[in-house]
């Protein structure tokens, strides 16, 4: 790990607000872009965002230094995505395809036309009718080319676990993709 | 093309996506302020070792004192001997 990180760490413990606020600036970025993939309405994750960095501050004793710190935030951040989809899976509402021009954009079949914001919502929205482990696995490989094992240390779970999910994961995606006929809609053929 | 195929295609393109940036610092220094635990007066240890040392004196005391007792047992279950007072 680097070592101002490691200084700032120290710090922080000793009571220094400053250094904790280098350490958030720091890593605000690749944290904000994981937790992008959790919810793209700005408000829940800029909300989610803090929320990471206030729990990670209050565990900062159990952080050893033995891996970079951006992976244990990753991690603090994972946790905290997957437990903001458990908690709305509670509220029946299913995110809808977005109605934008994506689909005629990708129609011309060239990915420099793809704008990838809108790839991103359309991707997103698709994932989002799985439930929140199958769509936990599939978000970070497609977004964040982490592979099982990684999945796993993130998670706490057993990388028999993600490849069993991740298998699972991917049949109901081609199921779903193929109910809403997202390739005739892009038209990409079979 | 598979449908995982084009979702890997997606994929690709997603990840080129221009994330917002927040500047979260201040907000999470103040709901760090705020979730910060009171300080308390006596720190919980240190209460406990106070406890600890009180339970200590009262049981050594209590011991000794049974060593007093000629039959504690009977002592407890005997009646009181009546006095005469006059």
């Amino acid at each position: 790990m680097e070592n101002t990180d490691w200084a700032d760490v120290v710090a922080s413990l000793a009571g220094d607000d400053d250094a904790y606020a280098r350490l958030v600036r720091r890593y605000e970025k690749p944290i904000t872009s994981l937790l992008w993939r959790f919810t793209r309405d700005p408000v829940q994750c800029e909300e989610l965002v803090q929320q990471v960095f206030v729990d990670a501050y209050f565990s900062l004793k159990t952080y050893r230094g033995d891996a970079p710190l951006l992976h244990w935030l990753r991690r603090i951040a994972t946790r905290t995505g997957y437990h903001f989809w458990r908690d709305k899976a509670r509220e029946p509402l299913e995110t809808a395809l977005p109605d934008s021009d994506i689909l005629e954009q990708i129609e011309a079949a060239q990915d420099d036309d793809i704008d990838p914001s809108e790839a991103a919502a359309v991707l997103q929205a698709l994932l989002a009718r799985l439930g929140a482990d199958d769509r936990l696995v599939l978000t970070l490989m497609y977004f964040e080319e982490c592979g099982t094992q990684e999945i796993a240390e993130r998670m706490g779970w057993s990388r028999a676990k993600v490849k069993t999910q991740a298998l699972r994961a991917r049949r109901k995606i081609k199921e779903i993709a193929e109910r809403e006929h997202i390739l005739e809609k892009l038209g990409w053929t079979l | 093309m598979d449908a995982l195929e084009a979702l890997v295609r997606l994929a690709c393109k997603a990840r080129e996506e221009q994330i917002p940036v927040f500047g979260v610092a201040d907000q999470v220094r103040l709901r760090i302020r705020s979730e910060k635990p009171a300080v308390t007066l006596i720190p919980l240890g240190l209460f406990g070792g106070i406890s600890a040392v009180a339970a200590s004196i009262t049981l050594f005391m209590a011991i000794e004192l049974w060593k007093y007792m000629s039959s504690p047992v009977m002592e407890l279950v005997a009646p009181l001997p009546e006095m005469r007072l006059w």
